[in-house]
């Protein structure tokens, strides 16, 4: 969202480590059904433009994509999860002893004057009242923002 | 810095009602209406933390010098310099009422 302090770039660059699995998945039939790993079949290294706009077109559907018919296949017993659950808590044991201590962080430095600073004039009225009209304005915008659903979430494909 | 010298210029500041000077271990020097207000320095502390978390696209600095806390009859001016927090209220001379 175009928020004044939200910057587009600052999340591209931790997704690729956020979405990354904590546990890499020893057997592959227990892969997340997100029908990513049918079109990782090799493609012949002399592709054509056209092909290689295909393939990225195909990839981009894909990871659009969660495939729920494949969701049933991955059930696991209790034990499994049980498993699952203590190997992911001894792995974040193992991340958490190694992240630095958070402290609180420095104060930064605002001014070299602060005397000057504080004794200059204040806000103006009218600017206060500006400021606090745009808030009223982006409140009431912020609030009439909602989801318009227009098409059905889950979508059956054609396949023969 | 002595803490006088750090004191000396706040003494100055027209309408000023009071003022506090506090460090990353507590309140330094304190006159005035803020005299001995711990509960002030704590809140002051917290706010200017968390509005100069606050970064403008491409900038590194908080892209601000002061904060201004206004109420009806007074404001509070904060600024950070040299790892310490200045706060000092002043009358608010202005007399319109801020409608929200």
């Amino acid at each position: 969202m175009g928020c004044c302090y939200s910057s587009e770039n600052e999340t591209t660059e931790q997704d690729s480590d956020e979405s990354k699995p904590l546990i890499t998945h020893p057997n592959p039939v227990s892969k997340p059904p997100n029908g990513t790993d049918w079109i990782t079949t090799s493609v012949p290294s002399a592709r054509t433009d056209e092909q290689a706009l295909l393939t990225s077109i195909l990839t981009k559907t894909a990871q659009n994509i969660i495939d729920v018919s494949a969701a049933d296949s991955v059930m696991m017993e209790q034990h499994e999860y049980m498993d699952k659950a203590r190997q992911y808590s001894t792995k974040l044991a193992v991340l958490s002893n190694s992240l630095p201590q958070k402290k609180a962080l420095a104060l930064p430095s605002l001014t070299s004057q602060p005397h000057q600073v504080l004794a200059s004039d204040l806000v103006p009225y009218s600017d206060v009242q500006q400021v606090s009209k745009i808030a009223a304005y982006a409140y009431s915008a912020i609030s009439q923002i909602k989801v318009d659903a227009k098409e059905e979430l889950v979508v059956q494909f054609a396949i023969p | 810095m002595t803490t006088a010298a750090l004191t000396a210029g706040l003494e100055r500041i027209p309408d000023q009602l009071g003022y506090l000077v506090i460090s990353e271990d507590g309140v330094l020097a304190s006159a005035g209406e803020l005299e001995n207000d711990e509960h002030t320095a704590g809140v002051m502390m917290q706010m200017v933390r968390t509005a100069s978390r606050f970064r403008l696209a491409g900038s590194v600095e908080p892209p601000f010098k002061r904060m201004s806390v206004i109420l009806e009859d007074f404001v509070y001016t904060v600024t950070v310099s040299g790892q310490k927090v200045f706060v000092v209220k002043r009358q608010n001379n202005q007399q319109e009422p801020i409608s929200v």
